[in-house]
């Protein structure tokens, strides 16, 4: 049962789950040395390209 | 409310299959019993812990675990969704799923006279962890300002399809494009979690809510582009399961 939620909660893989920590660390990274009016306009991106980094990471690894 | 209709109902359909295969191999009685007796389990839990977690928490933190949460969720989704598709992992399919499970409660113990409590159990163990999810999907889409009643309504929708299916029983279970509904679903749930954490994070998404158009836009792209790409590279790797 404790495997079965562990798995519903990260999946199958820990790609995704440290792929997700990993964006979540590098957005607020970035937030904290750009200019607040640039982060408010492309801090959107930055996420985005480390969404498609982790979904990347997580198709080649597979594990 | 699409996307809260869409994730929650095929969640639904995966539960339903559970219990035809536990009826159909053993007793209707006994597997609806422990369907219930799970749905009890997920409403009470969510009930309890729904508004404790979400009660007097920051607008920007609970924005960014609510999208984390819908990321992780979604990310999973688009990973197993682009393999299904290049064919590089089985696709998905709740008729098979109901299959496979009928056939091992049939290969299992006799039925006897009394309760049933291998055919509870199994049934019970099914929808709470689907059910599980569910909540989790209802929760990290509703918790989100403004957004309660969309995914309520959408889970409503949801509940209602799934039923009709489940009286038909198994026949519409085959005819369903599962792997794109839940291809579409992971990017969905994707765009949602990216444009959430980035709100939290204070960002200000040009067009406002349109970014939510244009972010599934994206990932849809790069969907299709891993799974041509994937496609071409592809190894005969059928056993691995759904």
């Amino acid at each position: 049962m404790l495997k079965s939620l562990r798995k519903l909660v990260l999946g199958e893989t820990w790609a995704v789950p440290a792929g997700v920590a990993a964006s979540l660390g590098a957005v607020i990274a970035v937030r904290a040395v750009l200019p607040p009016d640039l982060w408010s306009r492309a801090g959107g991106f930055v996420l985005v390209g480390c969404v498609v980094a982790t979904l990347a990471l997580s198709l080649r690894l597979r594990r | 409310m699409a996307a809260a209709a869409a994730a929650v109902g095929i969640e639904m359909l995966e539960a339903l299959a559970i219990v035809l295969a536990v009826g159909a191999a053993r007793r209707f009685s006994d597997a609806l019993l422990g369907a219930v007796a799970a749905i009890l389990g997920v409403v009470l839990l969510c009930l309890g812990l729904g508004p404790a977690l979400l009660a007097d928490a920051d607008l920007h933190f609970l924005r960014v675990l609510i999208g984390c949460l819908l990321l992780l969720f979604g990310l999973e989704w688009l990973r197993k969704g682009v393999l299904r598709m290049a064919g590089q992992r089985r696709r998905s399919s709740s008729y098979e799923e109901f299959v496979e499970e009928r056939d091992e409660l049939l290969a299992a113990d006799e039925i006897i006279d009394g309760p049933d409590w291998a055919a509870r159990l199994v049934a019970f163990k099914g929808v709470f962890l689907e059910g599980l999810e569910v909540g989790l999907i209802v929760l990290a889409l509703g918790g989100a300002p403004g957004k309660l009643t969309p995914a309520l309504v959408g889970t409503g929708i949801a509940l209602v399809l799934v039923t009709g299916i489940g009286l038909v029983l198994h026949e519409p279970l085959r005819r369903l494009p599962e792997t794109q509904l839940k291809l579409g679903v992971g990017i969905a749930l994707t765009a949602f979690g990216t444009f959430f954490a980035a709100e939290g994070l204070r960002v200000e998404w040009p067009f406002g809510d349109v970014a939510l158009l244009y972010l599934a836009t994206i990932y849809a792209a790069l969907a299709w582009l891993a799974i041509r790409r994937m496609s071409a590279t592809r190894k005969p790797t059928a056993a691995v399961p759904a």
